[in-house]
């Protein structure tokens, strides 16, 4: 029996009726015989226009719909809405777009009118082959594990806690605080930056709902939205947390001194130390890999010096499982290592560090106590920074990281207040420093007569050796002349990288991730906390280079995206348009398996056939594109529905 | 009591699915216990005359192969369609198309051009094309009219079952005949063969690793072929995938790919675009490199329609919009 379509033409306004004549439209379509009834309205989505339909769709019945309005980006869920509430599926609906696909782009009246009649017997005939779905949902946990305990972690685990969210925080270092808190000062406001970090570090370390784990790794994030599974593998610090006050007797005595890899091994620790002084939680760690009891030797120094009875040897790595609603990926970033170019001369040449070397250099709880020295101790008289290492260069990476130009005022304006005598010249193609605050940076600099600024050519086209004088650098400038300085101590900033865990973080998490490595947003502009997999959020560098307060924003807006999906109570609506593995027809050639974005399809080796998790499904279709056998239906966009749209178009 | 009448008949097709009746070998006996043929034009001198003298649907069963290429194929098939309970669109040309469906790349002009004009065999005198009516001096000869295309049984006639394979395996034939003339016949429109694509039954299938794994495609001569091994996974064509198993896996076993003879599987209409689909799916290659993969397919429309192009979405050629007859 032919399906009874109800066809509305909304002739919308004039952008898309002086291209249609709506009339003649629906003179052409009169006759198609599956359609019961044909309406011209001139504008659908109005509060007016939704009545009208509804009152109709109420008194007539019948079987579909097909709206021919502007576009279904715009007003296809508005529809569907009307259709619900009066008593239809709201997928027994088709909408044809008459504005982007005809009247914008077809300039001739009558090209434009065949094409409008070919687009609506194409839907009609495609609707009379849609199925009533209907949206399943499940009910969702609202626990939240956040993945980094950098200041973009910090700011979601803290927001979710605050809403009364059990947060599982995981950071891979044995402290929290993220790159942030080994910096000595912050830009645009120059403050301290671990007093700046400090209440929210409190908080973080003592709020009731926040569950801290250090020394922390994400194994396996199973599971879908409202309803994962989280692995968390741990290694034993063999410190007991609620023993160690961090008094710190079991370090003095320790006998290993080795080269400490949380000041970028410019300082020294011990086998059982605090990754730096000031390090959240207070309480030290034994590097197994120099402890000499773990390469045995039967040491217990340290044991002995504790008063707490705070350090167990036996204690073990653990697994730690946490069912969650939501995942927010907080792992922030690494700088670039320019070692590998020799030019930079990193590596090679004393005093030519990294700007997080500098950072340390800079720092009081640094590897010099906060004395701007270089690596024999004098001051030095002179400095270069040079800007855009590694970045925006098309054989590196090929973006500007956003932040170097900023910090790179900060250590100009640093170095000035500890050492007025010093020259600084700033070697840079062009100062990239936006915001309101930002613009004293330059000015302030600029305005000391200590400061040159040489402007250079990108990519960074410098060489620096080492000379018996102290560090030549020589440039290339925009004039095209080479420029030589001669410096004591050299700040390369080198471009913002993925943490080198990302790839693998993004294998578990089944999260794509974009050229340069960083996390694929859900959409890199209106969607820029979401990943593409539902119930997995990004925040702060995860995504690419930010600086401080974008990363703690976004960490903010990732937890209240979690907090208006995960609601105590509310049950989430799954997707309906989903694909579905018909087993009659699965041959089990496995081709669909792995080209799930989401993980959705399983592969049942018992009974031989593929299988599609509708509450992992997003509906993309990518299995059923891709299954050669047409075993895989996209629920709403079937073979049959394509087809059938495809040969009235070309009819 | 009066036994059941059946018809044969051939269209455009190469007379394999005429050996497969025959190859039924001495089940055709017990065929013959119940079936009493009326028209069969390759084994037996019954006239079209014959079969119009049959009341309609007298005809229990009309077994057709081949496509639909000429006026007289259309008529028969339509006579046949008349007089004939059920008709079974019998092997591949008449379910899908078949290799005579690959003549639709080409326009009708272009084949007569090509065959009748360019073909060196051709002496220039004889330079003529056939046309339905030709004047000589003794009166108007007459020969049926060439379609634009081909079509398959499906496309011209309504067909109750097909019964698939270039040509049909023996067994599957047999059970089909059973099965049809049975107290219960299958749905109508079914192809009486499995509903799951080639590699259900391929013990090859176990051995294709799950992932992207194709880095180059060869030919089949260009390689000495792990017997054991998915063609897939050792960059050879395998439209297993894409087709429809039942057919005994005669290729597999001889250590060839499938071909594709037995059409898309379950529902599927378009077997090319599904198996390209599929294949894009398992190759592991950046954008870059895959053209130069993709270009190692010697003639691709023809390897993935090889049976199936008038039967698929695409059809075949047509003539664009609003241009004129050549010449």
């Amino acid at each position: 029996m032919k399906p009874r379509v109800a066809l509305y033409l909304c002739s919308c306004g004039e952008n898309v009726s002086e291209r249609i004549s709506f009339a003649d439209l629906a003179d052409r379509l009169a006759s198609l015989e599956e359609v019961a009834s044909l309406r011209i309205h001139s504008l659908l989505c109005s509060e007016e226009g939704r009545a009208f339909l509804s009152r109709d769709l109420e008194r007539d019945k019948p079987d579909r719909v097909v709206i021919a309005a502007c576009t279904p980006r715009e007003h296809e869920k508005t529809f569907r809405n009307v259709l619900e509430k009066s008593g239809l599926n709201p997928y027994l609906f088709q909408m044809v777009n008459l504005r982007e696909q005809v009247a914008w782009v077809i300039e001739d009246k009558d090209d434009a009118l065949a094409l409008a009649e070919r687009y609506i017997r194409a839907a009609v005939k495609r609707v009379a082959l849609h199925d009533a779905l209907e949206r399943q949902e499940i009910s969702c946990n609202t626990n939240v594990v956040v993945i980094g305990a950098g200041v973009a972690g910090m700011a979601a685990a803290l927001v979710l806690a605050r809403a009364g969210r059990e947060v599982t925080l995981v950071e891979q270092n044995p402290f929290i605080g993220g790159k942030v808190v080994l910096y000595d000062k912050v830009f645009p406001t120059m403050e301290c930056s671990s007093c700046m970090l400090e209440p929210m570090m409190d908080e973080i370390l003592h709020h009731g709902h926040i569950e801290v784990v250090t020394c922390g790794r994400i194994r396996e994030v199973a599971g879908f939205i409202g309803n994962f599974t989280v692995r968390i593998e741990t290694d034993a610090r063999f410190v007991d947390r609620e023993k160690c006050v961090g008094c710190g007797e079991c370090i003095g005595k320790c006998p290993v001194t080795t080269k400490n890899a949380f000041d970028c091994h410019l300082s020294d620790r011990k086998a059982i130390d605090f990754p730096f002084q000031g390090a959240l939680p207070n309480m030290p760690f034994i590097d197994r890999e120099q402890c000499l009891r773990f390469r045995g030797r039967d040491c217990t120094i340290c044991r002995d010096a504790c008063r707490f009875d705070a350090i167990d040897y036996s204690a073990s790595d653990a697994v730690l499982e946490r069912n969650a609603g939501g995942v927010v990926v907080a792992t922030g970033f690494e700088v670039w290592d320019p070692s590998p170019l020799a030019e930079f001369g990193y590596g090679r040449v004393p005093d030519v560090y990294t700007s997080l070397e500098f950072e340390r250099i800079l720092s009081p709880n640094g590897p010099s106590g906060g004395k701007l020295v270089t690596n024999k101790g004098d001051e030095p008289k002179s400095l270069a920074i040079v800007h855009c290492v590694g970045s925006r260069s098309p054989m590196l990476h090929n973006y500007c990281s956003g932040v170097c130009c900023r910090y790179a005022g900060k250590f100009a304006r640093l170095v000035r207040e500890r050492l007025p005598d010093a020259n600084v010249y700033d070697i840079c193609a062009d100062w990239c420093v936006p915001g309101k605050e930002n613009h004293s940076f330059p000015d302030s600099a600029r305005a000391s007569r200590k400061f040159s600024v040489v402007r250079t050519t990108l990519p960074m086209d410098v060489k620096i050796t080492r000379v018996k004088k102290g560090i030549r650098l020589s440039c290339k400038e925009v004039s095209g002349a080479r420029r030589v300085v001669v410096v004591d101590m050299v700040v390369l900033c080198p471009a913002m990288i993925p943490s080198k865990t990302s790839g693998k973080l993004a294998e578990i998490l089944l999260i794509p991730c974009n050229p340069s490595g960083f996390f694929a947003e859900g959409h890199a502009i209106v969607d820029s906390v979401s990943s593409p997999r539902e119930g997995i959020f990004l925040a702060g560098c995860a995504s690419g280079p930010k600086d401080i307060r974008s990363s703690i924003e976004q960490g903010a807006a990732a937890a209240a995206k979690l907090l208006s999906i995960l609601q105590p109570g509310k049950r989430l609506e799954l997707n309906a348009m989903t694909a579905l593995v018909d087993p009659a027809l699965c041959s089990g050639c496995r081709v669909c398996v792995g080209l799930c974005p989401y993980g959705a399809i399983i592969f049942e080796g018992s009974r031989g056939r593929a299988l599609a998790n509708a509450a992992l499904c997003e509906g993309c279709g990518t299995c059923a594109a891709g299954c050669p056998s047409g075993a895989i239906a996209q629920k709403h966009f079937t073979s049959d529905q394509i087809a059938a749209e495809i040969e009235e178009v070309l009819r | 009591m009066a036994r059941l009448k059946a018809a044969f008949c051939w269209c455009a097709s190469c007379g394999g699915c005429e050996e497969a009746v025959i190859d039924l070998g001495e089940d055709l006996f017990s065929i013959a216990e119940t079936l009493d043929v009326v028209f069969w034009p390759l084994a037996m001198d019954f006239k079209l005359r014959d079969v119009e003298r049959l009341g309609d649907g007298e005809i229990a069963v009309s077994l057709i192969n081949g496509g639909i290429r000429t006026s007289e194929h259309e008529h028969v098939a339509r006579l046949l369609r008349k007089k004939s309970r059920y008709v079974v669109a019998f092997g591949t040309c008449a379910h899908i198309g078949g290799v005579p469906g690959l003549a639709n790349f080409l326009l009708r002009d272009e084949i007569f051009e090509q065959i009748y004009q360019r073909s060196p065999s051709v002496p220039k005198k004889d330079r003529n094309e056939p046309s339905a009516l030709t004047r000589v001096a003794q009166g108007t000869l007459s020969l049926p009219e060439f379609s634009p295309s081909l079509r398959t049984l499906g496309q011209v006639i309504p067909v109750d079952f097909s019964i698939p394979g270039c040509a049909p395996p023996p067994e599957l034939v047999l059970e089909g005949i059973e099965r049809i003339l049975s107290a219960q016949p299958p749905e109508r429109g079914a192809v009486l063969a499995p509903d799951t694509a080639l590699c259900n039954s391929c013990a090859r299938n176990a051995t294709r690793p799950v992932g992207a794994t194709i880095r180059d495609i060869k030919r089949v001569h260009e390689v000495l072929f792990d017997p054991e091994r998915c063609f897939l996974d050792q960059g050879i064509i395998c439209l297993g995938p894409a087709t429809r198993d039942g057919c005994g896996q005669r290729c597999i076993n001889a250590n060839m790919p499938c071909r594709g003879c037995f059409g898309p599987p379950g529902r599927e209409v378009d077997q090319g675009a599904r198996f390209l689909s599929g294949l894009a799916s398992i190759i592991d290659a950046g954008e870059d490199d895959m053209v130069g993969l993709i270009d190692a397919i010697v003639d691709p429309a023809g390897m993935f329609y090889y049976y199936s192009l008038p039967s698929s979405l695409l059809r075949g050629k047509r003539r664009a919009r609003g241009s004129t007859h050549r010449r």
